[in-house]
C-alpha cells in the first residue's frame, strides 16, 4: 500500500513549511520511530518520525523546497518494489510523529 | 592638575556666572556656583579622550573640562560663535572633541546616555573614561537604576558623579530619597562608591582618580557623591527656600576660599589670579558680544 | 524554489536576520542590543545566528530596561557606533521615548551638528491574542517628533532593504514590523537590495479608489481589493513603507486620478497614519472622497471575538470603499 506523507493542517498561524533535511535517500526503510525529515516553519524546527514501519518511494519536496499544509512531501509505501502511481490523489496518509521544538 | 590650576579653574566658574547674571539678557540659567569643587576636582582625574556628561547645570562642568570661556559664553548668549551656534545652550551645549560630550537638560536623561558612550568606549578598546555628573535630584529616577545595573554587568568604563547639593529646587534630599547615603544607591549592584566633601576640590580630585583608574583597568564603574553647597536658588527663574542663615553657613563653606587657604596664597597673589580670571571673563564677553545671534532660518536646520 | 530569477523565498524573520548580518559583517560598528537577541537568536528567532557569528561584545542581551536599553543605544550611537535596539513588543517603546525623543531626535539639532544618533530601533506592533498591553501599533505618535525617521515593512524583501537602508541611515529611526507579519513569507534579492526611505510601493494598480495602508494592513487592503473586484470595484493599493517622511508624490499621484482615497491603519484614527496622508492628500491635489479606517476606539483584548472587533479587517475596508463611493 502507498501513502503521502504531509504535515496536517490546519495550524494556527502557519501556512507552509520548508524542507530542511531528508533523514534517508529513496529507497531506505523506516521503523517506527525513525527520524525522517526535520522542516521548518517561521517559529519552529520540525522532527517527523515514522509513525509506521515503510519505505521512502519518492522524495516530493527537496531540501530548500516549501509545502503548504496538508500537501505530498514525499510517497512512502510498505514494500520496496510496489509501482508507484501517476498521481497522489486518494493515498492514505502516512501516521507520523512530530516533535516542534 | 595643580591645586593652584584647581583653585584657577573654581574661579573661572565663579567669574564667569557672576558676569551672566550681572547682564539684562542672562537668560534661564543654573548656576554651578559653590559646587565648582565637583567638576574640576573631576576633571582634574581626566585625560583628552575621556569624556564628560552633564546636567543641565553645565556650566562648571563645561568649563572644568576646559571649553575655552569664550565658546561658552557665546553659546550661554545665543551666538552662532558657540559650540552648537547658540542652539543649545546651557542646557544642551556640548563640544566632544574637548571631552565635553555634552549636557543635557532632562534630569537623569544623560545617565544611560552616557552608558552608551561607555560601552562605545569599550568596544573602542582603547581605555577611555567616562564620566556623568547629575544631582541628587536625578536619583529617584528610575533611569539611575536600571544604567548602574547594565553599567555593573557589562563592567562599562563608566564614573557616576553624584552632585549633592542637598536639594532637588526646593525639596530637601532626606525628603526625596530613602538611602542614607547615595553612594548606597551603587552598593547593591556591586558598585564601588564613596562619598566625599564636595566643598574640597582635592579630596573630589583624589578619589576621582581612584575610580577613574579603577574604571579606566576595565574593572567597571564606580559611584561618586560629592556633598556640595549650591550659592544661589535653583535657577534663576526659581525662588529661593532656605532661610538667610541657612544660605549664608552654606557660603561659608566655599571651596574656593578652602583651596586658597590650603594654598596659604597672600591676599596679592589672589588678586593677581582674579585679575587674570577677570581678564578671561572680559575677553570672553567680547567674543560672544562680537557673534551675531542665528538666523531664524537656523530653526530648520540640523533637524534631520 | 523561488520563481523569481535572482531571488529567494525565506520567511519574514529570516530577511530581517540576513539584513542584519549583512550590516554587521560589512560594519563592524553595527551592534544589536535588547532582550532575547543572543543566544536565544530573538523572540521571533529574527537574529537568529547573529550572537554565534559575532559573539558577545556585539550582540548584547539585555535586562527588561527600555529606558537604559533605548538610551545606552542612543548614547553609543552619538559616539560613533551603529547600535539596533530591539524593543520586543510597541507598547514598552513608551519606556523608552525619553531617550529616544529627547535626546536621540534632539541630537543634530541641539548640537548644530556635532553629534547625530544614528540608533535604529526595531520594535513589533500588532493584535494577535495577547492581550490590551501587548497589542498595540503606536507608530503614529513618532510622526510628529522632528528628526525621527518611521519606517514599516509590509513584506520579507522590504523588512530586509528598510533594514539594511536603517542601519546606514544617519540619524534615529524606528523600525516598526508587526506580529502577524512573522508567520509570512517572501522572495527576496538574492544581491543586497536596500529599500529607499521615504518611497512607496504600488501594490496593486486600480483606476477607482485609492487605498494607502503600512505593514501587515497591507495584506488586509489586498484582500479587500480582491474582494472589490468582484464587484466591479478596481482599487489601487499602495505600502507606505515609510511612515516619515511620507511619499506623498506616489499617493498624490494615485489620489489625483482615482479622486477617492480609503486610509487604512490598525492603529487608531485619531492624529493616526490615514488622518496625516488624508490631510497632506488634499492640499496637493484637492478636494477628493475620502475615508479612514482603523481601530475601533477600544483597547485590544486577548479575547479573540473582542479583538476581532476592534481591529480592521478586509470586510470593514470593503464596506468603508462602498460608503465612500457610494455616497
Amino acid at each position: 500500500m502507498l501513502y503521502v506523507l504531509a504535515v496536517p493542517g490546519p495550524i494556527e498561524d502557519v501556512e507552509e513549511v520548508r524542507v530542511l533535511e531528508w533523514h534517508g535517500p529513496e529507497g531506505r526503510a523506516f521503523a517506527v520511530g525513525d527520524l525522517v525529515v526535520e522542516l521548518e516553519t517561521h517559529k519552529a524546527l520540525v522532527e517527523v518520525r515514522a509513525g509506521q514501519a515503510g519505505t521512502l518511494r519518492r522524495i516530493v519536496c527537496r531540501e530548500g523546497d516549501w509545502q503548504d499544509l496538508g500537501k505530498p512531501l514525499a510517497l512512502f509505501a510498505d514494500a520496496a518494489d510496489e509501482p508507484l502511481p501517476a498521481s497522489d490523489q486518494g493515498l492514505a496518509a502516512l501516521n507520523v510523529e512530530f516533535e516542534v521544538s | 592638575m595643580t591645586p593652584l590650576a584647581m583653585l584657577r579653574a573654581m574661579k573661572r566658574i565663579r567669574a564667569v556666572e557672576a558676569a551672566l547674571a550681572a547682564r539684562p539678557d542672562h537668560g534661564f540659567q543654573l548656576f554651578s556656583s559653590g559646587e565648582e569643587a565637583v567638576a574640576v576636582g573631576v576633571c582634574a582625574a581626566l585625560k583628552p579622550g575621556d569624556q564628560l556628561l552633564a546636567s543641565g547645570r553645565a556650566i562648571g562642568p563645561a568649563l572644568a573640562r576646559g571649553v575655552a570661556p569664550r565658546l561658552v559664553m557665546a553659546e550661554l548668549l545665543g551666538r552662532v560663535a558657540g559650540p552648537n551656534r547658540g542652539k543649545g545652550g546651557r542646557g544642551h551645549m556640548a563640544l566632544p572633541g574637548a571631552g565635553f560630550f555634552g549636557a543635557h537638560a532632562v534630569v537623569a536623561g544623560n545617565i544611560a546616555i552616557a552608558a552608551g558612550v561607555a560601552l562605545a568606549a569599550q568596544l573602542d578598546g582603547e581605555r577611555a573614561v567616562v564620566v556623568c555628573i547629575f544631582g541628587d535630584g536625578a536619583c529617584g529616577a528610575g533611569a539611575l537604576h536600571e544604567t548602574m545595573n547594565i553599567a555593573a554587568l557589562w563592567r562599562l568604563p563608566l564614573l557616576f558623579v553624584c552632585d549633592n547639593n542637598g536639594f532637588s529646587i526646593s525639596t530637601p534630599r532626606e525628603a526625596a530619597l530613602a538611602p542614607r547615603r547615595l553612594s548606597d544607591l551603587a552598593r547593591p549592584f556591586g558598585i564601588p562608591a564613596a562619598t566625599v566633601d564636595g566643598m574640597d576640590s582635592e579630596a573630589v580630585r583624589d578619589q576621582a582618580i581612584a575610580f577613574v583608574r579603577h574604571a579606566r583597568a576595565g574593572k567597571g564603574p564606580a559611584f561618586l557623591e560629592c556633598l556640595s553647597e549650591r550659592f544661589e536658588s535653583h535657577s534663576t527663574a526659581t525662588r529661593e527656600t532656605r532661610s538667610a542663615e541657612a544660605m549664608a553657613a552654606a557660603r561659608a563653606r566655599c571651596p574656593i576660599d578652602r583651596a586658597i587657604a590650603r594654598l596659604r596664597l597672600d591676599e596679592a597673589a589672589v588678586a593677581r589670579m582674579d585679575a587674570a580670571v577677570a581678564a578671561e571673563v572680559a575677553a570672553a564677553i567680547a567674543f560672544a558680544e562680537a557673534s551675531p545671534l542665528p538666523d531664524p532660518a537656523e530653526a530648520l536646520g540640523d533637524v534631520v | 524554489m523561488s520563481s523569481e530569477l535572482g531571488a529567494r523565498k525565506v520567511f519574514f524573520r529570516e530577511a530581517i536576520a540576513r539584513a542584519v548580518h549583512e550590516a554587521m559583517s560589512a560594519d563592524p560598528r553595527v551592534i544589536l542590543l535588547g532582550q532575547d537577541v543572543g543566544a536565544f537568536g530573538g523572540a521571533y528567532k529574527e537574529f537568529q545566528g547573529l550572537y554565534e557569528a559575532f559573539g558577545p561584545a556585539r550582540v548584547r542581551d539585555t535586562p527588561v530596561a527600555e529606558a537604559a536599553m533605548v538610551g545606552i543605544g542612543a548614547g553609543a550611537a552619538a559616539a560613533g557606533y551603529r547600535p539596533l535596539v530591539s524593543i520586543t513588543y510597541m507598547d514598552f517603546l513608551v519606556l523608552g521615548l525619553d531617550a529616544l525623543v529627547n535626546y536621540a531626535a534632539k541630537a543634530r539639532f541641539k548640537t548644530a551638528g556635532r553629534l547625530t544618533a544614528p540608533v535604529v530601533v526595531k520594535t513589533t506592533s500588532g493584535a494577535h491574542g495577547q492581550g490590551v498591553a501587548h497589542s498595540q501599533c503606536l507608530e503614529s505618535w513618532l510622526m510628529s517628533v522632528a528628526g525621527l525617521t518611521v519606517v514599516a515593512p509590509a513584506t520579507a524583501a522590504d523588512a530586509y532593504g528598510l533594514m539594511l537602508s536603517a542601519l546606514d541611515h544617519d540619524g534615529p529611526i524606528v523600525f516598526v514590523d508587526h506580529k502577524r507579519l512573522y508567520p509570512t513569507t517572501g522572495e527576496v534579492p538574492l544581491d543586497p537590495t536596500p529599500t529607499p526611505i521615504g518611497k512607496a510601493a504600488v501594490r496593486r494598480h486600480g483606476r477607482d479608489a485609492t487605498i494607502t495602508a503600512h505593514g501587515y494592513m497591507v495584506r488586509v487592503a489586498l484582500e479587500a481589493a480582491a474582494r472589490l473586484e468582484e464587484a466591479g470595484i478596481d482599487c489601487e493599493v499602495i505600502d507606505l513603507r515609510t511612515l516619515t517622511p511620507l511619499d506623498l508624490s506616489t499617493i498624490a499621484e494615485s489620489v489625483d486620478r482615482t479622486r477617492a482615497l480609503v486610509t487604512l491603519e490598525e492603529g487608531q484614527t485619531p492624529c493616526g497614519v490615514g488622518t496625516e496622508v488624508a490631510f497632506r492628500v488634499q492640499r496637493m491635489v484637492g478636494a477628493i472622497r475620502v475615508a479612514r479606517v482603523g481601530a475601533m476606539p477600544a483597547p485590544v483584548s486577548s479575547n479573540p471575538v473582542l479583538e476581532a472587533a476592534v481591529v480592521p479587517d478586509a470586510a470593514r475596508v470593503l464596506r468603508a470603499v462602498h460608503r465612500m463611493l457610494d455616497a
